[in-house]
């Protein structure tokens, strides 16, 4: 029965599934994704979101071809939740300069095309000028510049668009199974949902698996084989802007790794560990945040100073191949099309990068659209994505509708012409104007938009989406206050409302644990005051489910 | 690119990209800040949100975990950061005693070098005036006016006229600052009859010139350093020991900058020098033979620069103070520590704000059944006097250094 | 910058507070060193002595059985070493225990029973109370514009109203009434006809980010209760409700009339739920044990932090204050270390360990063992909220039977330094909900080990 076969399912809502999805239903295919979390939960929500144009990969000047006119598209299609990240990379000896040799060379090349300067050099003067917290005794820096992308954002927004194209989205639902149909020339794809606890199938000519570290066992459920090299990456997140600009270094081993002013935030990262650990269980361990902040330390020398406040630990799925250093394998990637095993139509990833999620897009829905006859050309890269449209005047919205100035800036970051949209909803509930994340901060319109407009099931979800809980007090006050509202608008129960709490709680206690000190123990002890000693939830007598990272003491 | 063509783009970059890095003197605030743990104590005992609500004011708590995190957006805390009066009441609650007005001028000091179009014009008006006459009002233009108006008051108020004394061997030097140079002369007057009568070495500027405070509290960096640095310059001239003071905002701006820019000698406001220096017995003395205060009752406001820029303890010196002047008697107001608005340069720009501020300490003022209300700082007694004025109320303001020298004997 | 007293209180939470005034009571001069607020200010309300055991599941029956375990099973918990028999005769640890901690808890009511703060209950039974998130705790006193749950459950047709004011979003009516009510219906108990309205208060004219402080402000001045009043009434009369519940901000001078005009006006029962930080009815207390303090004849200095310190033999000397930019050195004869625990400042955390910040002090974990090499993130549970709680949340000062902070060896790092409050290691006052009682208990005490030190002193002499 082939009028309720989809033309294809997109299994894994990262980076580069919404990506496809959205390709795919830009060419007019009939489409599905089916993340088995939320959007943005896994390896793209531990990144540190650059999309940059090829450091690592100079390597391969291919690849970096690809990265940078990659890098001029992104800005095109959304310059809204772009961010520029200037770089130093201090030198303390000689040898500090070998390292950048062939990249300056590579990164000059196409530094017009995306408008960036060439690797320049500074003075150890002006290298401490520009940033004081730089180590006296560094001889001089390299200078150039990349950019930041909301990876929530970018996401959700090419989930969004996929929406307007008349695709389909829905998350917790766990792709179990994916066979040939018996009647017809489809695949049947069984999976669980888990918000309503029921089982689904749906037919499908197509299915790209895109699902990152879980590519081998949706390959699996397939009766196709996907390998992988899993590799673990850890960040450190602090509570403000530290640093001026980036700061790349030489790592305590000689890798390379970078303390980045990101939005509000400072991302020290990161790490790479081959780890055939469940993802689900993953948290920073001790080893990788010393190795962080000393390798950091030796530029930055008062950096143990600042003030933490979480850690995050994501996998990447490298292309596997073995028997040389994480660093040499190449950051390109692969599409495997399981024709040759006999599943034909269904298509994998391995290996890829944040900045590459258009182009791997691109690459499977080409093949796609071959395999269904289908001639439509690719034009994600020249369609903005949804909020880009035009300029927003701040200044004139906060005056109009009486919202600070800072709530609409962060507002506008995230969301561009959307803020017109969210303010509307405060002439009919003015009570909507209230601050509901003071750290961010987030006003209550905002996330009643996003739970309407942008499918969040969890308080967590709607971090991702508007950066509730992201900040230095990691939702000590803004959870009880969000989860009424999400209680509310999605009219759950009372049980729900504090799993809601406790759940967001966990997510952020995740991050918390690993790494906890200083200003963060005083966090802490008044987070346990709030829920514990007044809320009394510690002895709440309502099922909570354990976390996979929660299990085994 | 050479180097130095290198180093202009980076910082084009940054200013485009509306990046100022922190410097030395900032990064110890910066860390301040970042022990905030979003309780919102600051917010109960805000005097600006008491005033106005955290609707207008997001308040010391937003300050702290929201506007001052991410630099490239400063300009966006324009709305809300400059209703700050600098009070301190929010550091001095905090559990982590966060350092909020000093992250506000940080703030408001990148305001001003890449939005100079949001910054107040009222404050403009100001630095104007700063960098003009390197003062914070207009010096008289006429100085046989300014004199004829200090004859006038020092009459009013029975005080005598002292010569100033400009002497280079002194011990101290008295530093007036610009509200008692040029506005409420009578403060400065009082000081040189107190001094006088306890016989201190004492001397005065020839130049006498801005501390920087409200260069600093508009965000005009610049101007700031270049005041304190002609300051320094001249009072280490003068080869004193110790500077004095008689307001409060003084007392605090150049606690700090004496300390930032190495001074090394002591700076104090003159309540201080009378109870630890000259001592309470020959105050006991010379306060118990005067008979200006024969039968009063006042009320006494704390400045929030003394009792939260410098030390709490100099407001109980005022009252240690006082309890020697026999005939004077002291009801304490339920908002004596209160911030009375004056402060944070708020009254050129927002003067709402600054009189909402104000208007629940006149009603305490009001139950005390004081007649004469005395504080040592001439913004506050100014702040306080124009709004008890406005609300009818019969209670009259004096600073408290004119309030001591009245009852000192005349020769 | 000198100054001299006899008994120095470095703290100005409850503890600290508790002990100045005890000690200002028994005629000693005494000064409080206070470098801001801290827990005491977050205060919901309720007045906790002891909710659950260590490691419970159930609430204690109430605080005078929980004590009485405490004191058998549990030497070294800061209310059984408070109460250690300095004479063997006294019938028994937990008696003593009971004795002291009844003596403080009658004592506190008694001086704040005229202020905003004043309590109601006491140690022979756990109120049960409610909280802006629609749950319940068990505490021993609630500041009586609260009221006990039980109290309500006698009335079958009871019917519940949760009050919010729009544009206040620390208390969701909504989702209050519906935790309420699961909780009713799970232990089949009464009210369980709940509603939920919004009423407007409006401080300063609009209808969004309006904070606690600002309504409480607000309705603390005559005549701003008739408004709400008028609305609230609407919506009594709308549900047939017999009980109010509103958030915690019916004022901070004048709550507890207000309720009662409420009570007066609308012929229900009209209370406060316990709230979050930045909470109104911690304001209260604070202010109120300040205003005790005060009272008593004790001297306040705020905005002062000790840095440093002088010591001569086995005795503290003197220490040396920070202010904004004044030092003042002040010396002492017995000194109250109560500065609290992370909040407050007493402790500090780095990766490798937690030390204590005035007198680097020995510090033990909740098992009293060095907490100085103790990382603290592996001092806590993977678990963010459960009864097993933080462990590293029990860290702090070991002490004596006489409110001694000691040292490796075991006895006193001086004779005349004395410790209360959540300085103290050993207990999880968030776990065991005791927080206020045990800050009280052991200020009570130690002001009594201090007056007893210094007569001992004087007859020496």
């Amino acid at each position: 029965m082939t009028e309720d076969c989809y033309d294809v399912v997109v299994v894994g809502g990262g980076s580069t599934g919404t990506a496809v999805a959205r390709d795919c239903a830009m060419r007019g295919l009939r489409t599905l994704l089916l993340e088995r979390d939320d959007i943005a939960s896994a390896t793209v929500g531990t990144c540190a979101g650059m999309i940059s144009s090829g450091l690592k990969y100079m390597d391969e000047p291919e690849i970096v071809d690809m990265c940078s006119q990659e890098v001029v598209h992104f800005n095109h299609i959304a310059r809204h939740i772009i961010m520029k990240n200037p770089i130093l990379t201090p030198m303390l000896e000689m040898s500090d300069l070998s390292t950048g040799g062939n990249f300056a060379e590579e990164y000059s090349k196409r530094a017009a095309t995306r408008d960036v300067p060439p690797v320049l050099f500074l003075t150890p003067e002006d290298s401490r000028a520009i940033e004081p917290s730089l180590h006296p005794d560094i001889i001089a820096s390299m200078y150039f510049e990349e950019f930041f992308i909301d990876p929530f954002r970018l996401c959700l927004l090419q989930a969004l668009d996929t929406r307007v194209h008349g695709g389909e989205v829905r998350t917790y639902c766990e792709v179990l199974r994916i066979a040939k149909d018996p009647d017809s020339k489809c695949y049947s794809v069984d999976f669980y949902d888990r918000t309503t606890g029921e089982m689904g199938t749906v037919l499908t000519r197509t299915v790209v698996n895109a699902a990152g570290p879980w590519a081998p066992r949706v390959a699996k459920s397939a009766g196709a084989t996907v390998e992988i090299r899993p590799n673990k990456g850890a960040h450190v997140i602090f509570d403000r802007r530290i640093v001026n600009v980036g700061v790349v270094t030489k790592a305590v081993d000689g890798r390379m790794i970078y303390l980045f002013p990101h939005e509000n935030t400072t991302l020290l990262g990161t790490t790479a560990l081959d780890s055939w650990e469940d993802p689900d269980t993953l948290v920073a361990t001790q080893d990788e945040i010393e190795y962080l902040i000393k390798s950091i330390e030796f530029v930055v020398p008062r950096i143990r100073e600042a003030r933490i406040i979480r850690t995050m630990e994501g996998v990447r799925p490298l292309i596997p191949t073995w028997k040389i250093p994480e660093g040499e394998v190449s950051r390109g990637y692969e599409v495997i099309d399981h024709e040759s095993e006999g599943k034909p139509g269904i298509y994998s990833f391995t290996g890829g990068k944040l900045v590459m999620a258009r182009h791997m897009a691109e690459a499977v829905t080409d093949l796609v659209c071959k395999r269904l006859g289908v001639d439509e050309p690719c034009r994600t890269h020249e369609k903005p994505l949804p909020g880009n449209e035009e300029d927003v005047d701040i200044e004139e919205l906060a005056r109009e509708y009486g919202v600070s100035l800072h709530a609409l800036e962060r507002m506008r970051a995230r969301r561009g012409t959307e803020v017109r949209e969210i303010l509307e909803m405060t002439r009919e509930h003015p009570e909507w104007k209230t601050t509901i994340c003071t750290c961010e901060p987030v006003i209550e319109a905002e996330i009643r938009y996003s739970i309407r407009e942008e499918f969040p099931q969890t308080l967590n979800d709607l971090r991702r989406r508007v950066r509730l809980g992201t900040g230095t007090c990691q939702g000590t006050f803004c959870t009880y206050k969000a989860a009424a509202i999400l209680a509310e608008e999605l009219g759950l129960e009372s049980d729900d409302y504090l799993v809601d709490i406790l759940d967001f709680r966990a997510e952020r206690w995740k991050g918390i644990r690993p790494v906890i000190r200083g200003e963060q123990l005083a966090q802490e002890e008044l987070a346990q005051g709030m829920y514990a000693c007044v809320g009394n939830l510690d002895q709440s007598d309502i099922e909570y489910e354990m976390k996979p990272w929660e299990e085994g003491m | 690119m050479s180097e130095e063509e290198a180093y202009e783009f980076v910082k084009g970059t940054l200013k485009k990209e509306r990046i100022t890095p922190y410097t030395e003197d900032e990064i110890p605030v910066i860390n301040s800040v970042s022990a905030c743990i979003n309780c919102g104590l600051c917010i109960n005992h805000c005097p600006v949100v008491a005033a106005v609500g955290v609707d207008v004011f997001s308040g010391p708590r937003s300050i702290a975990v929201e506007l001052s995190r991410s630099p490239p957006e400063y300009w966006a805390t324009a709305d809300k950061v400059y209703l700050c009066t600098g009070c301190g009441t929010c550091r001095e609650v905090c559990p982590k005693n966060v350092d909020i007005p000093e992250v506000v001028n940080i703030v408001r000091r990148r305001i001003f070098e890449h939005r100079p179009d949001l910054v107040p014009k009222g404050l403009h008006a100001v630095r104007e005036t700063l960098r003009t006459h390197n003062l914070a009002f207009e010096p008289w233009a006429d100085i046989k006016e300014k004199n004829e108006s200090r004859e006038m008051r020092l009459e009013r108020l029975e005080l005598p006229l002292v010569p100033d004394r400009h002497v280079s061997d002194a011990e101290v030097l008295f530093y007036p600052g610009c509200q008692a140079e040029e506005r409420s002369q009578e403060v400065r007057e009082a000081a040189k009859i107190i001094l006088d009568h306890f016989g201190v070495n004492y001397t005065l500027l020839e130049d006498m010139t801005c501390c920087g405070l409200p260069a600093r509290l508009i965000g005009d960096d610049a101007t700031a350093r270049s005041l304190t640095e002609k300051l320094k310059r001249d009072v280490l001239a003068t080869g004193v020991r110790k500077v004095l003071t008689t307001c409060a905002g003084c007392t605090g701006n150049l606690s700090h900058i004496s300390e930032r820019d190495h001074w090394d000698i002591p700076t104090q406001h003159l309540l201080e020098f009378l109870v630890e220096d000259v001592g309470m017995e020959r105050l006991a003395e010379s306060l118990g033979k005067g008979t200006k205060h024969e039968d009063v009752t006042v009320t006494v406001h704390d400045p929030c620069h003394l009792t939260r820029h410098a030390s709490r303890h100099i407001m109980d010196y005022a009252l240690e103070i006082l309890s020697l002047i026999p005939g004077v008697r002291v009801s304490a107001s339920a908002l004596h520590d209160s911030c009375c608005g004056g402060g944070g340069m708020v009254s050129y720009h927002s003067s709402e704000v600054a009189n909402a501020v104000v208007s629940e300490n006149l009603v305490a003022i009001d139950a005390t059944g004081a007649e004469r209300l005395v504080t040592p700082c001439p913004l506050c007694t100014a702040q306080i006097e124009s709004n008890l004025f406005k609300a009818g109320s019969s209670v009259e303001v004096d600073d408290l250094i004119v309030f001591i020298a009245q009852m000192l004997p005349k020769e | 910058m000198h100054m001299e007293t006899e008994v120095l209180v470095i703290g100005g939470g409850l503890a600290g507070l508790v002990a100045g005034t005890r000690a200002a009571e028994a005629g000693h001069r005494v000064l409080l060193v206070q470098k801001g607020h801290g827990a005491t200010a977050y205060s919901s309300g309720a007045f906790d002595v002891i909710g659950y055991l260590p490691d419970a599941l159930e609430p204690v029956a109430n605080p005078v059985e929980g004590l009485s375990v405490l004191a058998q099973v549990y030497p070294l918990h800061p209310y059984s070493i408070a109460g250690f028999p300095v004479d063997v005769e006294s019938g028994g640890e937990s008696a003593v225990v009971l004795a002291l901690v009844s003596e403080t808890v009658e004592w506190l009511k008694d001086r704040l029973d005229k202020t905003p703060a004043a309590l109601s209950g006491g140690l022979d039974s756990n109120l049960v109370a409610m909280t802006v998130l629609g749950t319940t705790k068990p505490t021993c006193l609630l500041q009586k514009s609260m009221v006990s749950i039980p109290e309500m459950e006698g009335e079958e047709d009871g019917v519940l109203l949760f009050a919010g004011v729009r544009g206040y979003a620390d208390f969701a009516p909504g989702a209050a009434a519906k935790v309420f009510l699961r909780d009713r219906m799970m232990n089949k108990k009464y009210p369980q006809k709940i509603a939920h309205c919004q009423v407007r208060v409006s401080p300063s004219g609009t209808d969004y980010n309006i904070s606690g402080v600002e309504i409480a402000r607000h309705l603390d001045h005559p005549g701003s209760i008739d408004s709400l009043a008028k609305e609230l009434a609407v919506y009594i009369d709308q549900f047939g409700a017999t009980d109010v519940a509103l958030p915690p901000v019916l004022g901070i001078q004048n709550a507890i009339s207000n309720k009662e005009a409420l009570e007066e006006r609308l012929g229900v029962r009209v209370f406060e739920l316990l709230g979050l930080p930045p909470s109104v009815p911690g304001l209260r207390l604070q202010n109120s044990l300040e205003q005790m303090y005060l009272e008593s004849g004790g001297a306040l200095l705020r905005g002062h932090e000790v840095v440093s310190y002088t010591m001569e033999g086995d005795r503290l000397i003197s220490v040396q204050t920070k202010g904004p930019s004044r030092e003042i050195q002040i010396s002492a004869q017995a000194f109250v270390l109560a500065t609290g625990k992370f909040i407050g400042g007493g402790l500090s955390g780095d990766k490798d360990g937690v030390r204590e910040i005035v007198f680097d002090l020995m510090s033990v974990t909740g098992e009293f063992v060095s907490a100085e090499e103790a990382s603290p993130s592996r001092s806590t549970s993977k678990l963010a909220v459960s009864p097993l709680g933080q462990p590293v949340l029990s860290n702090g000062v070991s002490v004596d039977s006489f409110l001694r902070p000691v040292k490796r060896n075991g006895l006193e790092w001086t004779t005349n330094l004395f410790s209360a409050g959540s300085i103290i290691a050993g207990y999880n006052y968030a776990t065991e909900k005791s927080g206020l009682g045990v800050a009280a208990t052991t200020g009570y005490t130690a002001a009594l080990r201090v007056t007893e030190y210094l007569k001992e002193v004087a007859q020496n002499e």
